[in-house]
């Protein structure tokens, strides 16, 4: 499959997914420091002083929000062909996904808290299909996801079955 | 008979439903009183009348309230259902939204003459409506209504196509009024005018379904042939439900083996550890080929398959009687079943995927539930055209390699800890050759083929699927590579349709990377291009038929991947074929002689 002109997501899909990957870190380490503490006071012998696992649970999670987004948007494209929707992504599982327009059963456009702070938002393609239904295009200017939406909607067939 | 006119205002469910729904409710009480029944001393006996009371009190009044609040009619051309005591709840379902009606008489309400019909509707992961019970005349007439209505509006449908064929858009714009709304004359009037137009499917089969010559039958030897052939482990659910039930002492238990008169044998069998192991593997493999025989016989007792206009029908069970329908331009995937033993009689089993969820088959329908070969293939020939390849391509060797590596690190994960407390689990290391061999048998087994307008997948060692999946079903295409398939140079392919399940579905799982490229390439190209050929034809069937099946009638697998893998360069930009709508697209460079001679016709066909 090659297709030419493959477009990325917008840039600023990097910063959504940091902040998202900062904020589970935080409530981990938060949960984590908080055990630690109940545990300064107790009497048993200690292997590592106190505080270890919050560390490696920031250090870890400082790499995690770092490296995945980072990696995620370089392997995130697709494009939008006269009959087909194109996408190719995954880090680990490389996954590539034809959906070819007449199959589109509805069509989604949806923005969470922080992606409307950077303007983003997700277009969702839904079709009739069962193991991978719903195929979700992140991290799209929002204003463009919405002309992709009504770009997208001629092709809602009737019964698609 | 019940007529149409009798369902236009509210109808209630058959009287007798209350003592079925009293009777269901019985076990509940029991559970509430074991406790006091089993012990039984004079004291509780006040507190079991208390229970009791109570639950007459509750329960009693709310079944009878139900069974007043539980209202249905139809209306135009929905069906509406009343129901609820606390929860009111009114449902309207749309008689073209119907997928699929079921009859189903569990044994008791069988006695009583009364079926619960259930109504399923695309998209829906439980039943949508469900009338529990009605007379089974009633049933019979609620089906018979709403296929009817369907039918006169297919053929509405179907007029309007023949007057402008304008291709799908057009179709789908035109006003569809529900010809004749579901008002009595209406609907005489529709079935009237079917009959005039002197379809062969118009005139509508009654409860006589009998009459139309089934595809199948099976004889009750057959149905037995076929249970010996499968193996439940239900047994196990049933001894350990028995010794609860019998409230069985296990020291008891243990005294008949060892005092009593087993204890001979007891003795025997306890000096020696392999006779005694080879013995509970014997009673087992006894048990449950004897179970399997006998819930197969259950089950698919009387089994029956018949067609009617577009619409598969199915009639099977022993105490329960299910009656199903299946609408032919709803089946999806295609699935040949069997298992080892199966295929060495030749023996093969036929299941439909279809929109409409059947709770009961997880999806599937079995349609033909044993049959050789060839008589399968003939009744699938009714379904949809079904040429199985002679041969499939097999995936890239590597993937023994792979499954093996797999196999050992699962033998491994479960040997090793238990070595940690009892050392003999390392002769399990014993089984290392064996999966070796599952591994190399996998590969042999894991294939596919692309036939004109199907995808042949076939895949598994003990329960082996072929999936036959159709172009014009196909929804989402998709290849994948882990990291450990990318080192490789592998990819797996899989393609998605409506209703797939997921425990087994067709996936081709590490073919090599280039051949996977292409495979998806051409699959997605035909499938456009059957759709384009459609749309110019302006078909209005959803069967493969005419210029778009022939376009894709290739007749023989493709000689290898790599074919594939030039057809798929020539095709490499599917999408210009698509820029000039135009009907005189130039035809596609797969060099196969039945393309050449199906273009033309489509262009004559659209001519005209």
């Amino acid at each position: 499959m090659a297709y030419d002109n493959m477009r990325k997501l917008h840039p600023s899909a990097k910063s959504v997914w940091m902040i998202k990957y900062a904020i589970l870190t935080t409530v981990v380490a938060l949960g984590v420091g908080a055990y630690e503490i109940t545990q300064i006071f107790s009497s048993a012998d200690r292997f590592f002083p106190v505080g270890t696992y919050t560390a490696v649970v920031l250090v870890l999670g400082a790499l995690v929000t770092i490296a995945i987004p980072l990696l995620r948007y370089k392997y995130w494209r697709f494009t939008l062909m006269d009959e087909e929707l194109f996408l190719e992504r995954g880090i680990l599982n490389r996954v590539r996904t034809v959906v070819p327009l007449r199959r589109i059963q509805h069509l989604d456009v949806s923005q969470d808290v922080l992606e409307r702070e950077f303007d983003l938002g997700k277009l969702i393609v839904h079709t009739a299909g069962t193991r991978s239904a719903d195929v979700v295009v992140p991290g799209l200017d929002y204003a463009e996801a919405e002309q992709f939406r009504d770009d997208l909607r001629n092709y809602i067939t009737e019964d698609a079955l | 008979m019940a007529s149409l006119s009798d369902f236009s205002a509210p109808r209630s469910l058959h009287p007798l439903t209350l003592v079925m729904q009293f009777l269901r409710s019985l076990p509940a009480l029991l559970l509430l009183l074991a406790p006091t029944i089993i012990r039984g001393s004079a004291g509780e006996t006040r507190l079991t009348l208390t229970f009791a009371l109570m639950y007459a009190v509750i329960t009693v009044p709310l079944i009878i309230i139900r069974y007043l609040r539980f209202r249905y009619w139809i209306e135009d051309d929905e069906i509406v259902v009343h129901s609820g005591v606390l929860t009111r709840r009114k449902r309207n379902i749309p008689v073209d939204r119907i997928q699929n009606i079921e009859i189903q008489q569990s044994l008791l309400p069988r006695l009583m003459g009364m079926a619960q019909v259930r109504l399923d509707t695309a998209g829906s992961t439980s039943s949508e409506g469900q009338l529990e019970y009605v007379s089974l005349k009633e049933a019979h007439t609620i089906r018979r209504i709403v296929r009817e209505f369907q039918r006169a509006e297919q053929m509405q449908a179907s007029l309007a196509q023949t007057g402008g064929r304008q291709g799908n858009k057009a179709r789908a714009a035109a006003p569809l009024t529900p010809p004749p709304a579901l008002s009595p004359e209406g609907l005489q009037a529709g079935t009237l005018h079917a009959a005039d137009t002197g379809e062969g499917k118009a005139t509508p089969t009654n409860e006589g379904d009998e009459s139309s010559t089934p595809l199948l039958t099976m004889p009750p030897l057959r149905v037995v042939l076929m249970g010996a052939y499968r193996f439940s482990l239900l047994f196990i659910v049933l001894l350990l439900s028995a010794t609860q039930y019998l409230q069985l002492d296990p020291e008891q238990l243990a005294d008949l083996l060892f005092r009593g008169p087993l204890q001979d044998a007891a003795t025997v069998i306890a000096e020696s550890p392999w006779l005694y192991g080879s013995l509970v593997v014997f009673t087992a493999a006894v048990l449950s080929w004897l179970t399997g025989i006998l819930t197969t016989f259950v089950r698919y007792y009387g089994f029956k398959l018949w067609l009617e206009g577009d619409k598969l029908q199915r009639k099977h069970g022993l105490l329960t009687l299910q009656e199903g329908t299946i609408p032919l331009k709803r089946v999806q995937t295609l699935i040949l079943r069997s298992n080892p033993f199966m295929e060495l009689r030749g023996w093969f089993r036929l299941e439909l995927q279809t929109m409409g969820y059947d709770v009961d088959e997880q999806g599937y329908h079995v349609v033909v539930p044993f049959a050789q070969r060839n008589e399968l293939l003939s009744i699938a020939r009714n379904i949809r055209p079904l040429a199985l390849p002679e041969t499939f391509h097999s995936v890239s060797p590597i993937t023994i390699r792979r499954h093996f590596v797999r196999y050992t690190v699962a033998l491994l994960a479960i040997v090793i800890p238990l070595a940690q407390l009892w050392s003999t689990a390392w002769w399990g290391l014993g089984l290392v050759p064996f999966l070796g061999l599952f591994a190399y048998l996998h590969y042999r087994n894991h294939g596919y083929a692309t036939t004109g307008n199907m995808l042949f997948i076939r895949r598994g060692v003990i329960r082996r699927y072929i999936f036959a999946v159709p172009l014009d079903k196909m929804q989402v295409f998709m290849n994948r590579a882990s990291i450990f398939q990318r080192r490789l140079g592998l990819k797996s392919l899989s393609v998605d349709t409506a209703g797939s399940g997921s425990v087994a579905y067709p996936e081709i799982v590490d073919m090599p990377d280039a051949a996977a490229d292409a495979l998806l390439q051409t699959l997605h190209s035909r499938f456009q291009r059957y759709f384009r050929a459609r749309k110019d034809e302006g078909a209005p069937s959803d069967l493969l038929d005419g210029a778009a099946a022939k376009a894709f009638a290739t007749g023989k697998p493709e000689a290898d991947p790599t074919a594939g893998a030039t057809n798929a360069s020539d095709e490499d930009t599917p999408v210009n074929h698509e820029n000039g709508t135009q009907p005189t697209e130039p035809t596609p460079t797969e060099p196969t002689p039945p393309e050449a001679q199906a273009e033309p016709s489509s262009l004559s066909s659209t001519e005209k």
